[in-house]
């Protein structure tokens, strides 16, 4: 019991060591990705290609003075970013990158927590957007409550499908069935399409990233935080895009399983999964437009959510007059 | 375990007394959430696992988000104090509240556990979505569906109420 209580301490410890340096780098990817996009050079000078620029950034965010609004709720805004960081941490804990062992913690109902945490993750923003006590941040959270309802649905819905075909919950067990019938990108492309779209609300990124679109709303959620606090936003934000394109590749790519009989390496190939999702979402950022946000609320519920129910129940038929299981 | 119980109890006290004690609308919403999460981890230990997530889902996550933003959206976070429209109220509440601890201590009293803990804990077979589906498909599949209905009812009658209608709106 104690003994299973270290491991896992020990393996959480490496998983939070190992997601806050995925995000040192990401951030780096980030901009010189978009850069490349754009056809600018992004920041290059720190370091050969830039590669310092991160250490860069947390030294200055660091020595940033930390202002506190006058009108600002004192103990929500020191709570907010604290939210939004801890579950977003706690977000990849269920995500397998191995066989057997190789995840934090293996949960019968994996897929439930994900949903759980992701779900909480959510009062970080609004929280903020609140306690600031200023109309721009105010916006911001109201916003992304009122995406939140809609495209948690959706994304919910997307799932079912794959669930009810794995016949588990668990993402091992989901892993495994797509390692002896096929990736479920196959079996469910209409599901994905849903989940995926429906993630990039989740992950706050364009086309639905209107939470702190900066053109209206300053920074949306942010605008009022500094320093530290801003850097907790900050992190939570691309870890969600992180942990976000981890749970898609294990969900319909067959997760750390190797493809095309090569060998089994742990991590490797979820890793290199996750950076096809990494760069797909990269590149939407990089070249679509943002939607108004009452338009992405009426496209959820008007069209993801019915497109997904459709499916799940073609999916629940075909399960129940005994394909797949 | 002793510890996870007393802890647990601790926790669903304190923040059931501050989503009732703070004046702060925003923060007793938020006080109730903390609720419903400490309440998802007890029904978890107690081997209703499913039963927990999806208290921490819905509840937690769902319900009191609608909450905070209809407070966030009306800006009524802060109460009026000071100003009382229905006087006659207080004493009213008083009434029902004392009413209702005495039905609960009743309740208490005579309540008699149907199974002993570790015989419901071997029937729940670890209150995973397994374990739940089968019971709640085939033994109670007629409730579940009456509340289906009634859900289903009660979304359109809320979306034909919001609708722009022919006269005004």
């Amino acid at each position: 019991m104690l003994w299973q209580l270290f491991v896992t301490a020990v393996k959480a410890l490496v998983l939070i060591l190992a997601l806050l340096f995925t995000f040192a780098y990401i951030t780096w990817i980030m901009r010189r990705g978009l850069a490349r996009f754009q056809v600018r050079l992004g920041p290059n000078r720190v370091g050969p290609a830039g590669l310092l620029q991160p250490i860069a950034d947390a030294v200055k965010a660091i020595f940033k003075e930390d202002l506190t609004v006058a009108r600002a709720d004192r103990v929500l805004y020191w709570l907010a970013p604290l939210i939004a960081f801890t579950f977003a941490l706690a977000a990849f804990a269920v995500i397998p990158v191995g066989p057997d062992g190789w995840v934090v913690a293996n949960l019968d109902m994996g897929v439930l927590y994900v949903f759980a945490v992701s779900e909480l993750a959510v009062y970080g923003i609004f929280l903020a957007g609140w306690a600031s006590g200023s109309k721009y941040p105010l916006m911001g959270g109201l916003r992304s409550i009122a995406a939140l309802v809609g495209y948690e649905l959706a994304l919910g819905m997307a799932i079912l499908p794959v669930v009810l075909m794995a016949g588990s919950l668990n993402l091992q067990d989901i892993v495994a069935w797509q390692q002896t019938h096929g990736y479920f990108i196959l079996w469910q492309f209409p599901a994905f399409l849903v989940y995926f779209v429906a993630s990039l609300a989740e992950m706050s990124r364009t086309p639905f990233d209107f939470a702190e679109a900066e053109q209206e709303l300053v920074a949306g959620f942010h605008t009022e935080y500094a320093s530290m606090k801003f850097v907790s936003f900050y992190i939570a934000e691309l870890l969600h895009w992180i942990t976000g394109s981890a749970l898609i590749a294990t969900l319909f790519l067959g997760g750390w399983a190797a493809p095309f009989g090569l060998p089994q390496i742990p991590v490797l190939w979820l890793f290199l999964k996750w950076a096809i999702f990494i760069f797909l979402v990269l590149w939407i950022w990089a070249s679509w437009f943002r939607t108004r946000y009452d338009q992405m609320i009426r496209f959820a519920w008007g069209v993801l959510l019915p497109a997904a129910t459709v499916w799940f129940l073609i999916t629940a038929y075909y399960v129940a007059k005994g394909g797949a299981l | 375990m002793i510890v996870f119980n007393l802890l647990a109890g601790a926790l669903l006290l304190l923040t059931g007394f501050l989503s009732v004690y703070l004046r702060n609308a925003v923060h007793a919403a938020l006080a109730l959430a903390a609720n419903f999460v400490v309440m998802g981890t007890v029904y978890m230990v107690l081997q209703a696992r499913f039963l927990g997530w999806v208290q921490i889902i819905v509840y937690a996550g769902a319900i009191m988000v609608l909450f905070v933003f209809v407070i966030m959206l009306l800006h009524a976070a802060q109460a009026e104090v000071g100003f009382d429209p229905l006087p006659w109220m207080r004493p009213a509440a008083l009434a029902v509240a004392a009413v209702g601890f005495l039905a609960l201590a009743w309740a208490l009293g005579a309540a008699r556990a149907p199974l002993a803990a570790k015989a419901s804990a071997a029937l729940l077979k670890g209150g995973t979505a397994l374990a739940l589906g089968p019971e709640l498909w085939n033994t109670w599949r007629y409730p579940v569906l009456l509340v289906a209905a009634l859900l289903l009812v009660a979304t359109v009658a809320a979306v034909a109420l919001i609708r722009p209608g022919k006269e005004g709106a």
